[in-house]
């Protein structure tokens, strides 16, 4: 197989600072570099850097939104790590991170392997992605409808003579259900994206398979998954990114007053029932809460660039 | 410290809320004078949303006064999300002179922060027939209910009463209007009796917590009048979770736990599932608050009568519950005279009947209410003692966090009355290592 291979790092664009002396044309980008990045690199330091540094500094006290604010240090971190509520929030941040990630491209995968020899993939396709472009709000206005006691789901089997159906929507089976529903909304956006870099794959790979008498497996473990890999990667820190932040679905399935049920809570959760849940105004804890997400998802990124790092292959 | 932080706070506000903040400022003037003269506009953001009926009693109030005192009201329908948008705002120039809220949700955010304005003014200011609004308040709520500041003042100009009860459909069970039980042993009996008959003796959204926990509030204040939980609540070491008097109570919510009294299926069904329930008749009583008719009203049987008797009585206790909701002006606010005046003008007779023929309580006793809240009303009037909605805590984070995880587990059946005071015991005292 032809596939040749080299270094990111040795684009063009990629480090204008990286080669000196690089001519008339390298003199010249170094000198437009400020005007043209200083804008962005501004706007960027005033609503990312600045509110960061500002939320790290409300973290350090007790505050409840307005009025005074009494600096405790980092007290509002020690109690998230003795508190058995952001424990278990934590949990069920990495719980949808790792199995619904897992999930969603196992099945994101398998449908792409599918769809690609499949007729009519193009309409497939939509209606895989259509649950992603359903607001979440109508999920929660469906969710009381299927699984209610006297709901569609209970209706239907009870025709098929179960009589005692498990409580759907029992605070322990709440967050099950979520998963699913997650899983359910997010397969078909990732399995748009991996189809499109599967569809970027020449045709004569194929063809090179099958005349050498490679198997499906074989095929997909020595072309589909080398010539796809930097997409997985790019899904990867998207999922990772995405299911730190899931709040809006925890909180229109779980939230018929003014909070979910707390064994559902994720990170995200937590940081607004701490800052905004009727009697709760603790904006330092809830803060040092979103903080300490932040940390995760950066962390998180960065290992899982590290583990997916490979060579660009161009083909 | 403080004053430091205001002021970085203030200078990190973006360049469009000061914008605002100026723009506001230039068309309201400087005239908190309190003089009546007209002219001035003051800016209230109201607790309810266009289209409720109670937006469209206090609108009808705001065209009455704009026009008697040439004032111009600025009003913005936030709705109940009014507070957070307030505790906003507090960090900028832009500060509405006068919100409104439910004495639970404005004490966190505007007393306990020491943020709300004495309103002396206002209890002084005539109301819309010309009385001075002070005399219109009922005494026995403003003593029951905290709305004092430290400095004696009040802080807020109830206008609503919330209280809870016992519904019931009383063009089928008529006779729970002339004879409702009044102790735990009848209220048992009268559960039997449904059950006996098929009918499921007690509907409950499973899912609110808050619900939830009126039952365990109201048992343990029925052990020893209003304040008791919160007494209990405030114990640094969570202990006084283990009383004798507090598993009592909690094994009465067990009784009726284990006994199947509840709706089947009411530990996983999702609002309004099991109120809907009620209000069709698949069961016989709901515990909730003064709001239900009106709630339920989109979906009712044909020829449902809400009525109500009150929580039966455990011991001595009979305390009702009461809650105000009520207007409140921000420290920060700039035209707070004329606010004031509008909250008092709103005290009217007319806007308070206005009110209760929207199936609401007033706060005025000589209003006659609708046909629906009249056992309210009546069991209001004979109360010697009140108590508020868990009790009166305000323990930021302590509903949310301690109560509401614990309680849920008891009211849903997963753990004993046992197991319930022996976590909140270590929650508690969790809790309050975590504030100190």
């Amino acid at each position: 197989m032809t596939v040749s291979t080299r270094e990111p790092s040795a684009l063009p664009a990629a480090s204008p600072r990286g080669r000196k002396g690089g001519g008339g044309i390298a003199h010249s980008r170094r000198r437009l570099f400020v005007p043209f990045v200083g804008p962005a690199l501004a706007f960027y330091t005033l609503v990312f850097v600045v509110p960061t540094f500002v939320a790290l500094w409300i973290s350090l006290h007790q505050w409840a939104g307005s009025g005074p604010m009494k600096w405790v240090g980092v007290r509002n971190y020690t109690a998230l790590v003795h508190d058995k509520i952001f424990l278990h929030a934590l949990v069920n941040t990495l719980e949808l991170l790792v199995v619904v990630g897992i999930a969603i491209f196992v099945l994101s995968f398998a449908m792409t392997l599918i769809l690609r020899d499949m007729a009519g993939r193009k309409v497939a396709r939509s209606i895989i992605f259509f649950p992603h472009l359903i607001n979440a709000l109508v999920y929660g206005a469906l969710i009381g409808f299927v699984f209610n006691p006297g709901g569609l789901v209970n209706t239907v089997l009870k025709a098929f003579g179960v009589t005692k159906p498990p409580g759907w929507l029992a605070q322990d089976n709440l967050f099950s259900l979520i998963m699913v529903a997650m899983i359910f909304m997010t397969t078909g956006y990732y399995t748009t994206i991996i189809m499109a870099g599967v569809d970027r794959i020449p045709l004569y790979y194929y063809e090179d398979c099958a005349m050498a008498g490679a198997n499906a497996w074989q095929r997909m473990r020595h072309v589909i998954l080398p010539l796809t890999w930097d997409v997985f990667g790019v899904c990867a820190v998207l999922w990772t990114i995405s299911s730190v932040k899931i709040f809006e679905i925890i909180w229109i399935f779980g939230a018929s007053s003014s909070a979910p049920p707390t064994q559902t809570w994720t990170v995200a959760v937590y940081t607004y029932a701490t800052g905004f849940a009727g009697d709760t105004l603790a904006y330092g804890a809830a803060t040092a809460a979103a903080i300490v997400s932040l940390v995760l998802v950066s962390v998180l990124v960065v290992l899982l660039r590290r583990v997916m790092r490979r060579d660009v292959i161009e083909f | 410290m403080a004053h430091r932080s205001t002021k970085t706070r203030t200078a990190l506000v973006s360049v469009t809320t000061l914008a605002l903040a100026l723009g506001a400022s230039a068309c309201s003037g400087s005239t908190s004078d309190g003089s009546s003269a007209g002219g001035k506009t003051f800016t209230y953001w109201s607790m309810w949303k266009e289209g409720e009926p109670q937006q469209k009693v206090i609108a009808a109030a705001i065209a009455d006064f704009e026009k008697q005192s040439g004032d111009k009201v600025n009003v913005q329908w936030v709705g109940r999300q009014n507070i957070t948008k307030l505790t906003a705002a507090l960090n900028t120039h832009n500060v509405p002179d006068l919100v409104d809220g439910s004495w639970a949700n404005t004490v966190p955010a505007l007393v306990n922060t020491d943020q709300a304005l004495g309103l002396s003014g206002a209890f002084a200011d005539k109301t819309a027939d010309g009385e001075t609004a002070s005399s219109v308040i009922p005494e026995k709520y403003t003593k029951s209910v905290d709305i004092n500041l430290p400095s004696g003042q009040p802080w807020m100009l109830p206008y609503n009463v919330q209280t809870d009860a016992f519904w019931f459909n009383a063009a089928k069970y008529p006779e729970l209007k002339t004879n409702p039980p009044k102790t735990w042993a009848e209220f048992i009996t009268l559960l039997d009796k449904f059950k006996s008959q098929g009918v499921a003796p007690i509907a409950a959204d499973g899912d609110v917590a808050g619900y939830n926990t009126y039952w365990i509030t109201t048992l343990i204040d029925r052990t020893g009048g209003p304040g008791t939980m919160k007494t209990i609540a405030s114990d640094k070491t969570g202990q006084a979770w283990k009383a004798p008097d507090v598993l009592a109570a909690a094994q009465k919510l067990e009784q009726l736990v284990k006994g199947g009294y509840f709706i089947n299926g009411y530990t996983a069904s999702k609002f309004p599932y099991q109120q809907t329930a009620f209000a069709n008749n698949k069961a016989a009583l709901i515990m909730m608050g003064s709001w239900l008719p009106t709630e339920a009203a989109a979906y009712e049987a044909p020829g449902f009568i809400p009525d109500s008797f009150p929580f039966p009585t455990t011991g001595t206790a009979d305390s009702q519950r009461l809650d105000l909701s009520g207007f409140v002006v921000p420290k920060k606010a700039k035209n707070t005279a004329t606010a004031q005046q509008f909250a008092a003008f709103f005290l009217g007779k007319k806007y308070q009947t206005m009110w209760a023929a929207n199936g609401g309580i007033p706060l005025r006793t000589d209003v006659s209410v609708g046909a629906s809240a009249q056992s309210e009303m009546t069991a209001l009037k004979g109360a010697k003692t009140f108590h508020q909605i868990n009790d009166g805590i305000t323990f930021t984070g302590y509903a949310t966090k301690v109560l509401n995880p614990a309680d849920d587990q008891l009211f849903l059946g997963k753990i004993t009355p046992q197991q319930f005071v022996d976590t909140m015991a270590s929650t508690q005292a969790d809790y309050w290592k975590s504030q100190s």
